[in-house]
């Protein structure tokens, strides 16, 4: 079980998330951002209790689904605003918005925009990891769908032969866009794949903060004791559209779904535990908004970034 | 000054840079016990050990990617694919991953990642027989050597690997056995500097390669015929050296590129824009290209030399632009 100071903290950092999300969809809609967020709700808990089983200068290559893995690790909120905003003050200088947000003091080593590339990455910092710093891991999160690339077969197959220091976590959320897994995926678990490779394929219920935790650290124990990757399936749940304008007209459980939102039952939880009640987590709330506020506000501040930019960062 | 292979010489600025620099690492297929399929990495296990030169699976797409996660995190690897044609195979890796992962996250990684291509026609067919470096050419990010002598394929592999961007090392498979003084010791040439391989009036042939070789031996019969043909080699395709491309058609007025790349959208479509927008009060005659016709490249000898441009086809031109 989750000590409760962790479990607090879990529920506190996806509650930011939820809150920092639902703003920046807010900002979108008012046209100061542009649609190109995928929203995580639904996937924060899971998201954030799979890097609370990590250290800090774990390097994290993340999925493009919501921003609750820049929330586990403390990346600055004005800095995200600003990546999507074109403002100066982002972590990639309007290079990549959203998508690309590099942190490296916080272990965010940023993302492919091309589903799949990821994996492929992750295998090659694993091999540095063992060579230059031995000890340390790399974790990527991924989706079902992006596990239908040939790159996760590529990558998995050769970080196991390889026997590094890497963690393969694939968010099954049930769809890729529009399209339902049971249409596209031939197997009811991706984790069972992981016995094609020879590694330890775990499934984990992403409302369960305690059993996805447990997980990722026993496959980091794997990894840095140099036993070889692991893959763990969350199964998790999108609460919200592909993108946050998304109709969903493809979907039958849209209106039902919020029912089963893990955050929700992660906040009965706390409750019940006595580790935060409803007045605190009112507060919790209002302060989260106060910081987003400062944050919008830096953002809004801030000068656009210069156009030039389209010329740097190409070249070291 | 002593002679060595092509081979050879990249097989030495491997061992010297790996040597000097704990963080080369080298993988590919066949690359370790075997030394490689074109024995370019022969002996490299046996001194550096299977932490630091070892066979990959065949996976393309992780042997590159892999690579660019290697160099992002401080190491330098340099990958070989076994035939250069398969940068179509790793090409998210290549194109979006190695070329852009640095300008998408703004500049905070440095990508030193050298992917070695064996290339050029050798009757192995469609998928194993091109020269595509137009497509790395085309492509922002990534840096594209093609060397053509011994001593150069030894200073720039040893340069690339130094540098810390993306480079696609094309080494030609014809050229692996030919022979040139190659001085010892740690010498690099710079990228984006071509060279002048032969001086002439009236016409600027720019070759690289196995082309090359054909131009030159069609400059020594032009100068029986009083025809001087200049010869510029660019040694690397990005950066192009267009300055002293230029330079040499003020003084020539003309300019032939000589490619084995498909002639659509190829080099020497590029080098005939440059000229085009930068150059073109130079020139008195018409910019020409000899390349590959756009069909594939075949497999058997007559088909392979029926699409090759030849050094009676460079003769040929080169009269027309000396007329
Ligand atoms: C190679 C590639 N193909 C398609 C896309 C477009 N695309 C972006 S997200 C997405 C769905 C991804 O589904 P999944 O991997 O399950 O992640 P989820 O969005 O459900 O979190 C698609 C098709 C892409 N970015 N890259």
């Amino acid at each position: 079980m989750i000590q409760n100071d962790r479990l607090r903290d879990i529920f506190a950092k996806a509650l930011l998330a939820r809150s920092f999300e639902a703003r920046l969809i807010k900002l979108t809609a008012e046209g100061f951002l542009p649609p190109l967020l995928h929203p995580g709700a639904g996937q924060e808990v899971a998201q954030i209790a799979a890097l609370s089983a990590l250290k800090r200068d774990d390097p994290v290559l993340y999925s493009h689904r919501g921003v609750a893995y820049m929330i586990a690790r403390g990346t600055s909120l004005s800095a995200m605003i600003a990546d999507m905003a074109g403002r100066a003050g982002g972590t990639n200088n309007g290079k990549g918005g959203i998508m690309h947000v590099v942190d490296l003091p916080n272990g965010i080593y940023g993302e492919s925009g091309t589903l799949g590339g990821g994996l492929v990455v992750s295998v090659g910092m694993g091999m540095a990891l063992r060579r230059r710093d031995p000890g340390r891991v790399v974790v990527h999160f991924f989706g079902d769908g992006a596990s239908n690339r040939g790159t996760f077969h590529e990558a998995l197959n050769w970080a196991a032969v390889q026997k590094l220091p890497c963690i393969y976590i694939c968010e099954n959320n049930g769809w890729a866009v529009s399209v339902p897994t049971s249409v596209s995926t031939a197997v009811e678990n991706i984790a069972d794949r992981a016995a094609g490779y020879g590694i330890p394929g775990v499934v984990v219920d992403g409302a369960d903060p305690d059993a996805v935790m447990a997980a990722v650290a026993n496959a980091a124990r794997r990894a840095r004791a140099g036993e070889g990757p692991s893959l763990i399936e969350i199964k998790a749940t999108r609460l919200l559209g592909h993108y946050a304008a998304d109709p969903q007209d493809y979907r039958a459980d849209a209106a039902s779904v919020a029912q089963r939102d893990p955050l929700a039952a992660l906040r009965r939880r706390v409750i019940e535990l006595g580790l935060l009640d409803e007045a605190e987590i009112e507060a919790m709330t209002a302060a989260h908004e106060a910081e987003i506020d400062l944050a919008v506000e830096a953002v809004k501040a801030a000068p656009p970034l210069d156009a030039d930019q389209a010329f740097t960062d190409l070249y070291a | 000054m002593r002679t060595i292979s092509y081979g050879q010489a990249i097989n030495e600025a491997l061992a010297e840079e790996m040597d000097r620099d704990g963080d080369v690492i080298l993988y590919g297929l066949d690359v370790a016990a075997w030394g490689g399929i074109f024995n370019i990495t022969k002996g490299l296990l046996e001194r550096f050990g299977p932490e630091r030169v070892f066979d990959s699976p065949i996976s393309e797409s992780v042997m590159v990617g892999a690579g660019v996660g290697a160099a992002i995190m401080g190491l330098r690897p340099v990958v070989e694919l076994q035939y250069a044609d398969f940068i179509l195979v790793a090409g998210d890796e290549i194109f979006l991953k190695a070329g852009m992962w640095r300008y998408m996250h703004g500049g905070a990684f440095k990508v030193p990642l050298v992917v070695r291509l064996p290339s050029g026609a050798t009757g192995a067919g469609p998928e194993h027989s091109t020269c595509p470096e137009a497509y790395v050419m085309h492509s922002p990010g990534l840096l594209c050597a093609v060397p053509s002598t011994a001593a150069d394929a030894k200073a720039l592999l040893k340069e690339a690997i130094r540098l810390d961007n993306p480079v696609m090392f094309f080494e030609h498979r014809r050229l692996y056995q030919k022979r040139d003084e190659v001085p010892e010791g740690d010498v690099t040439l710079p990228f984006g500097k071509g060279v002048i391989r032969r001086e002439g009036r009236h016409v600027t042939v720019v070759a690289w390669q196995y082309m090359l070789s054909r131009a030159l031996k069609a400059a020594e019969l032009l100068e029986q015929e009083g025809i001087e043909v200049e010869i510029f080699d660019p040694r690397t395709l990005s950066p192009f050296d267009s300055g002293t491309l230029i330079e040499s058609v003020k003084k020539t007025g003309a300019c032939l590129v000589v490619e084995e790349g498909y002639r659509r959208l190829g080099v020497g479509a590029e080098i005939g824009a440059i000229l085009m927008e930068q150059a073109f009060g130079y020139l008195d005659r018409p910019f020409r290209r000899l390349a590959i016709p756009d069909v594939p490249m075949a497999s058997v000898k007559p088909l392979v030399d029926r699409v090759l441009p030849s050094v009676e086809a460079i003769c040929d031109v080169c009269r027309e632009l000396a007329a």
